[in-house]
Order: C-alpha cells, then sequence, then structure tokens
C-alpha cells in the first residue's frame, strides 16, 4: 500500500529535479538571459500595477472605487481562464495520462489518487495565472501603500480562489466523461471548447460594454457605475477574492469573504473528492474502450494538395500535418473558443460608437489601430504557441519515420513552417483590416498595420516553429508542449517582439498623422521622413532577422538530435 | 549492403559501442545476436541515420550515411523495435505518405500501396485509422513502409517481437524472398531460433564489441562447440550465460 498522496506526485518532483540536474551546453546562459526576461515582464506588469493603483489613489473614494471594481474584474478574468483550464488539464490528468495504467492496477486508495491528481491538476491549470497575478498585486499593495498583512492576505486569497474554479473544471470533466457512452475524449473537448465559447460570448453580452460610451444615454451616473458593477455578482469568488484584497489594502481582514472562499473551495473540493470516488473508475474505464473508430477521409484534402506546386515530400508532409491535426477533435477544438473571442472583439469595434467623443474620436481611432495590431500580434502568438509551436513535439515517437527517410531535416522543418504561415497569415491580416476597417481608422495607418501584422506574421510562426524544434517535448501532448520552457520562451520573445514592433510603427505613424493637420510644427521634413523609413524598415529587419535566426536555430537543432 | 567499420558510440565515458565492424553483402541475411544493453539497438540506430556515430563510417549501398545521408537512407529500409506510427493515419495513408517522403510518383503508388498492404495481410484494414491497430498490426505496417522503396539494405531491430505464429511466419517468408532478391538485411533478435533458422551469417556483440562473427556453424567452432550444438548455448557460452545464472538466483 501507498503511503500519503504527496507520494504519488514524487515522480513529477523527481523527473522535475533530473531535468534541473541534466545540465547542458549553454543551459546556464539560457537560463539567465531567459530569467532576466522573465524579471523584466514580471516587472513591467508591477510597474503598470502600480502606475495605475497610484494615478487612482489621486481620486480618493473615487479611486478607491475604482480600484475595488478592478480588482473584482481581474479576478473575474482569472476566474473564466482557471475554469477552462481546469476541464483541459483535468481530463489528462485524470482520465488521458500514461501513467494512470500504472497508477490504477496499484494498491492506491481512491482518495489518495485523487488528492494527488487533483493537486497535480490544480498545479498545472493555475501556474499561469499566478505567475502573472503575483507582480499585478504586488503593484496595487506598493502602490497603494498597503501594509505587509496585504501580501498575506493575497497568498490566502489566491489558494481557495485557484481552486474553485480548478474544482468545477474537473468536476465538469468527470461528469462529462460519465454521461458519454463511449470513450470520445475528442468529442468531450469538442463539448467543452463550445461550452466555453458560449460561455464567453454570454457573459460578454451580459457586460455590453458598448454601453459604457453611451454616457448620457443613462438616466444618472449611477446606472452608469450599475453597468460597470452588473458582471460582478456577489455570488461569484472573484467578487469575493476582489472584496477580500481591497479589505487587505486598507490593512483590515474581510473574514466574510474569506470565509466564504475557503468553506467554498473546501466544498468543492470534498464533494469532488466524493464523486471522484463514485464515478472516477467508470470515466476511466469508459475513456480506455476503443471503439471502432468514424473518421473523415478528407478526400478533397488529397485533391487540392494535387493542384499545389509542391514536391512529393512537401506535399505529403502538408497533408499528413492537415489531416492528423483535422482529426484529432482535440486540437482543432481549441480553435473555437478563439473564434468566439474574435468575432466579440471585432463585434465590439463595429459597435464602438467613438462619435460621442467629438474632439478626440480621430485620434482615438488611430491609437485603436495599433491596440488593435498588438490584439492581433497576441491573438497570433497564443495561436503559435498553441498549434505552430508543438509541431515538431506532434511528430512524437513517430519521428523516427522522419528522421530515417531521405529527407533534410530543413526540409522538414520548412514544411512544418509553410503549412502553419498561411493560415495564421490569413487569419491575422482578416482581424486586423476587418478591425481597422469597422472602425474606420486612417487609410494610411491600415496599410502600416496590415504590413506590420504581415511581417510579424513570418517572425512569430517562424520564432514558433524553430523555437518548437529547438526545445520538442516529444513525450507531452500539445498542451504541455506549449506550457514547457520552450513554450514560455517563445510567449516572452513573443510579445518582446510585439511590443518592439508597435513601438516602432507606432511613433512614426503617428509623426505622420500629426503631419497630416497641416501644422507647421509636425511638417515632415526630410529627416523626419528619414526617420519614418527607418523605423519602418528596422521593422521589416527585426522581424525577417527573427525568422531567419529562428528557423535556422531550428534546423541546426533537429540535424544535432543525432549526436 | 551495409558495411560498417570500426563504428563507435560513446556517451560521456560510456562506450555504448567500441570499434565493430561488419560487411552484410547483398543478399545476405545478417544475424545480430547479444545480450540486453550490449550495443545492438545503437549500432542499428547509427546505420538508420537517428544516431551519430562518435567515429567509424556507414555505407549503405556504398553511401556514405554521414556525407551522404539522404541518399543512403534512399537505399535503407529500417525496422525499429517499437512500431511508432501516427495514429491518426489510415494505414493507406501511411504508405502512400512513406511514399512522398522517398520521393515516389504518384502514379505507381496506389499500385504499389495494395501491393504491400496484401503482401503484409493488411488490405482489409487499409481504410482504418492506425490507432486501432493491434502491436502486431502496426509492426507489420511499419514492415510493409521498410520494404514500399524497394530498398537494397535492411536494418531490422527485433523483427518478431509481438508478433503472432502467423505473423513471424509470414516476416520470415518475406526477408527470405527479400533476401533472395539481393537485398542485405541486418536483423537484430533475441530469438536464437530466429538467427539459426534464416541467418547467413551472424555477429554476436558484448559490451559495444563483436566477440564473435561468421556463419552460424563458424560460430560454433569459435565457441569450441560442436555444429550440431544449438545455437542458445552457444550464445550463452560467449556470453558468459548471464541468463541462466540471474535465472538460478531468482
Amino acid at each position: 500500500m501507498t503511503s500519503a498522496f504527496p507520494y504519488l506526485l514524487l515522480p513529477h518532483v523527481w523527473a522535475s529535479r533530473n531535468r534541473l540536474r541534466r545540465r547542458e551546453h549553454g543551459d546556464t546562459l539560457r537560463g539567465l538571459l531567459f530569467g532576466a526576461v522573465g524579471i523584466l515582464v514580471c516587472g513591467a506588469l508591477f510597474w503598470g500595477a502600480y502606475w495605475l493603483t497610484s494615478q487612482l489613489s489621486a481620486y480618493e473614494e473615487f479611486g478607491e472605487y475604482l480600484l475595488r471594481l478592478g480588482l473584482s474584474w481581474l479576478f473575474l478574468s482569472f476566474l473564466a481562464f482557471l475554469a477552462f483550464s481546469g476541464i483541459v488539464t483535468a481530463l489528462s490528468t485524470f482520465f488521458l495520462s500514461d501513467d494512470l495504467r500504472l497508477l490504477m492496477t496499484s494498491p492506491i486508495a481512491a482518495r489518495r489518487l485523487f488528492a494527488a491528481r487533483f493537486t497535480r491538476t490544480l498545479g498545472s491549470a493555475s501556474w499561469m495565472v499566478v505567475i502573472f497575478m503575483a507582480p499585478v498585486l504586488g503593484g496595487v499593495g506598493v502602490g497603494s501603500c498597503a501594509p505587509p498583512a496585504f501580501y498575506l492576505t493575497a497568498a490566502a486569497t489566491s489558494v481557495p480562489f485557484a481552486i474553485i474554479p480548478v474544482a468545477i473544471g474537473a468536476a465538469c470533466t468527470l461528469l462529462v466523461v460519465n454521461v458519454f457512452p463511449a470513450r470520445r475524449a475528442r468529442d468531450l473537448l469538442m463539448l467543452m471548447g463550445l461550452v466555453f465559447a458560449v460561455g464567453i460570448v454570454l457573459v460578454l453580452r451580459f457586460i455590453q460594454p458598448e454601453r459604457l460610451l453611451r454616457v448620457e444615454s443613462l438616466p444618472d451616473i449611477t446606472d452608469f457605475f450599475a453597468t460597470l458593477q452588473s458582471p460582478i455578482t456577489p455570488l461569484l469568488p472573484s467578487f469575493w477574492a476582489g472584496e477580500a484584497l481591497f479589505a487587505g489594502l486598507h490593512g483590515s481582514v474581510d473574514w466574510l469573504h474569506q470565509a466564504a472562499l475557503w468553506t467554498t473551495a473546501g466544498a468543492f473540493v470534498v464533494s469532488l473528492s466524493w464523486a471522484h470516488e463514485r464515478w472516477h473508475f467508470a470515466g476511466y474505464s469508459r475513456s480506455q474502450e476503443a471503439p471502432k473508430t468514424r473518421f473523415a477521409r478528407f478526400a478533397a484534402l488529397d485533391l487540392l494538395a494535387a493542384t499545389l506546386p509542391l514536391s512529393s515530400v512537401r506535399r505529403q508532409l502538408l497533408v499528413k500535418d492537415v489531416k492528423i491535426f483535422l482529426r484529432d477533435v482535440s486540437q482543432w477544438v481549441q480553435l473555437l473558443p478563439l473564434v468566439a473571442l474574435v468575432l466579440l472583439y471585432l463585434y465590439n469595434f463595429r459597435v464602438l460608437d467613438l462619435e460621442r467623443l467629438p474632439f478626440v474620436a480621430g485620434f482615438v481611432k488611430n491609437v485603436y489601430a495599433f491596440v488593435n495590431l498588438g490584439m492581433a500580434g497576441f491573438v497570433m502568438a497564443t495561436v503559435a504557441v498553441r498549434f505552430v509551436f508543438p509541431a515538431v513535439s506532434a511528430e512524437g515517437a513517430s519521428f523516427w519515420i522522419i528522421r530515417t527517410s531521405p529527407i533534410s531535416m530543413q526540409d522538414f522543418l520548412w514544411s512544418k513552417f509553410w503549412t502553419a504561415v498561411v493560415p495564421v497569415l490569413v487569419f491575422t491580416e482578416v482581424l486586423t483590416v476587418a478591425a481597422n476597417e469597422l472602425l474606420g481608422t486612417d487609410p494610411f495607418l491600415k496599410i502600416v498595420a496590415a504590413g506590420g501584422i504581415f511581417f510579424m506574421t513570418f517572425a512569430l510562426v517562424g520564432l514558433a516553429t524553430g523555437l518548437g524544434a529547438r526545445y520538442p517535448r516529444f513525450g507531452a501532448d500539445a498542451t504541455q508542449a506549449a506550457g514547457s520552457y520552450g513554450g514560455v520562451m517563445f510567449m516572452i520573445l513573443a510579445v518582446l517582439l510585439i511590443i518592439v514592433t508597435i513601438a516602432l510603427l507606432g511613433w512614426p505613424s503617428s509623426l505622420y498623422m500629426m503631419s497630416m493637420t497641416g501644422q507647421h510644427r509636425w511638417r515632415l521634413t526630410p529627416e523626419r521622413q528619414l526617420l519614418i523609413a527607418a523605423c519602418f524598415s528596422a521593422v521589416i529587419a527585426i522581424c525577417l532577422t527573427t525568422w531567419w535566426i529562428a528557423m535556422r536555430s531550428g534546423v541546426r537543432a533537429l540535424e544535432a538530435m543525432r549526436e | 549492403m551495409i558495411a560498417i567499420n570500426d563504428l563507435a558510440k560513446t556517451y560521456g565515458r560510456f562506450t555504448a559501442v567500441d570499434g565493430i565492424s561488419l560487411h552484410v553483402e547483398p543478399g545476405e541475411i545478417h544475424g545480430f545476436l547479444g545480450p540486453n544493453g550490449a550495443g545492438k539497438t545503437t549500432t542499428l540506430r547509427m546505420i538508420a541515420g537517428l544516431l551519430k556515430p562518435t567515429s567509424g563510417r556507414i555505407l549503405v549501398n556504398n553511401h556514405d550515411m554521414e556525407t551522404d545521408p539522404e541518399a543512403a537512407k534512399l537505399s535503407l529500409g529500417f525496422i525499429p523495435d517499437r512500431p511508432y506510427i501516427y495514429d491518426k493515419l489510415t494505414a493507406g495513408e501511411f504508405l502512400t505518405f512513406h511514399a512522398g517522403l522517398y520521393g515516389l510518383s504518384n502514379g505507381s503508388v496506389q499500385g504499389r500501396v495494395h501491393e504491400m498492404l496484401d503482401l503484409f495481410e493488411l488490405r482489409p484494414w487499409e481504410h482504418e485509422l492506425i490507432e486501432s491497430f493491434s502491436h502486431g498490426m502496426k509492426q507489420r505496417l511499419v514492415m510493409s513502409s521498410a520494404f514500399f522503396h524497394r530498398p537494397q539494405a535492411v536494418a531490422v531491430d527485433e523483427p518478431m517481437v509481438g508478433l503472432d505464429p502467423r505473423g513471424a511466419r509470414l516476416i520470415k517468408d518475406v526477408f527470405r524472398h527479400m533476401s533472395e532478391r539481393g537485398v542485405a538485411i541486418l536483423m537484430s533478435t533475441h530469438t536464437l531460433e530466429v538467427a539459426q533458422e534464416m541467418c547467413h551469417r551472424v555477429s554476436i556483440i558484448q559490451k559495444g564489441r563483436i566477440i564473435a562473427q561468421g556463419t552460424v556453424d563458424e560460430v560454433k567452432q569459435l565457441a569450441g562447440g560442436a555444429t550440431d550444438e544449438h545455437l542458445t548455448s552457444v550464445f550463452l557460452k560467449l556470453t558468459g550465460g548471464s541468463g541462466l545464472q540471474e535465472i538460478d538466483e531468482i
């Protein structure tokens, strides 16, 4: 018999320890470099939160009110993310993970297994939120001159706050796995993806953000704030967490909301443990069933591929990758929430009524063109880390087929790149152009944004492909690969690239736009024209260099695998 | 033809393969025998281009695996011990994909796919996803891909693992047939009966070094045994009989 449940976590702890011990050439340098970048990003989050809180402090009660509201909104966003992350992670840790075959045949009490798997689910689903939340709350604390007890309150609030949505997500997974008559993990994920997407749609429609800009349509200012307040229902843990932290900022303890968080988290864990004991084995058993597979042949894809001007090697690699992607519902279903979010994003641009701000409407529109570019960049980075970065890892144990074939690693990796870059480019260009069209941005900025996103696509997809080849996780699924060291590194570099690109495009564009006002001091002198050209050229150079270096590095890493 | 010359592979201070040389002529089935951890799989993985040798040279059909890997791989078929293949492709699609990797044109591919599926008795599953296949079926599919592009040499690691008697018989027949057609086959195996029955020559490797090489009869004589002695006892004599010792200890 096994001892306490942490024993079951030991393999993961040992595996992590061994990975750390197995130092390779350049590990220290990489660690220092990317550690520094990570600290920079966290520092930026900290500073942003600090600055905002300091600004709000200047408005006394109104500022405090907005800060309180902001905390609840912050937790509301994390709540949705954690719930979805909990669903996806629980499916893997409770039902699909390979080591379950060993654990389920071992004499382990169901409760211990549950405790171990839930701890793992909680860790995997929430680490990213913790990393982003810590500097933000730190910034809020420093900006508000909060007492030291605030940080203890923050830690005490974050733990139950993370447990609740992850437990709900795990419960959803348990329920659906048992409701479906046969093993259909992919169908399950599809359903969950749709539920998440619909949930997002409903929440965002419920908020009706466009109303915020129609202040004059509201009877009075109270209604205006009621609009802001509306999605923050006191029944949600995000509200409790926001309130508990707000109290912590003033040195007091909000026992009511802390108790609500802890008792709810405890109740969820106990209930889930009971449900796990009752239904997990049945669900796991079903997940092992291998029904006769139904799948699409995609004959049209073969015909289409045959018309493409590609070598037979690249054509077959393309067809193979696309078919595997389309047949694995757990892969493409993750695009659904993304599509829902993008549609909402575009919808919001359509309903934004900036003409109600007569003196600044033009300015805001043009600023939004760059906000939109940044958003498109971040969406692209998310798509790339989830779908492009794991492309090499997805070969998994079958990679020997490629490596023993008479094709070069260069051909292989470039095939991965071109397979990814075309859909990503179409997606981001449509997103950028449509958003700017709906917004009514200046034509010059439309062209700059479309050009910027074009080069950014090559840089980000190249970076994801190259780093995916440099840091593959052949034993991991796509989600795990995306969350690996290489995936995090990609996200950090991608964010930096997006920021640099927007800065280099934004400044000369604003100069150009100001010159259009006709004022003498903003006229485009030859020096300014040169600067504008230099900035735009720098963007192109940075993007192309990133693309080329990343791909080259990826090819070399694949070639070095023989070592 | 497969020719390896003074091949070595080290991992830090550990030497997995220590300067081995062997030559597999066209039409020859060469058995590669040795206890667990002797270096068989490492050698085969180097021949297949999966591992880079620390030193030494590998020629496949006179193409150097180091300097001309694509030509070498084009004339080689490799069958690994564990048949990991793309679960979400059908058997037919997998072979078509394989054909593309080896630069085979579309016109003749479908016929060849059917031919290989028929040969390895997988035709009824041509349009089924590989994820629904048993281990033995996957193994046969991998073999059909290894022979698909008509290689002049084949490196195969433990071909009989997971095969039922009918499957094992089929594989033996295919190997013999390919050998008669001039294909050089280097086959690592633990099943000494298979080596005795099928191989023209064998090499016995231990601790990364070849300790005996020749026809089965020559190897028996090297071990000081009679030619009618079973290869198993020769193997145990040459490799120290550690397997039997372990059984006694249990």
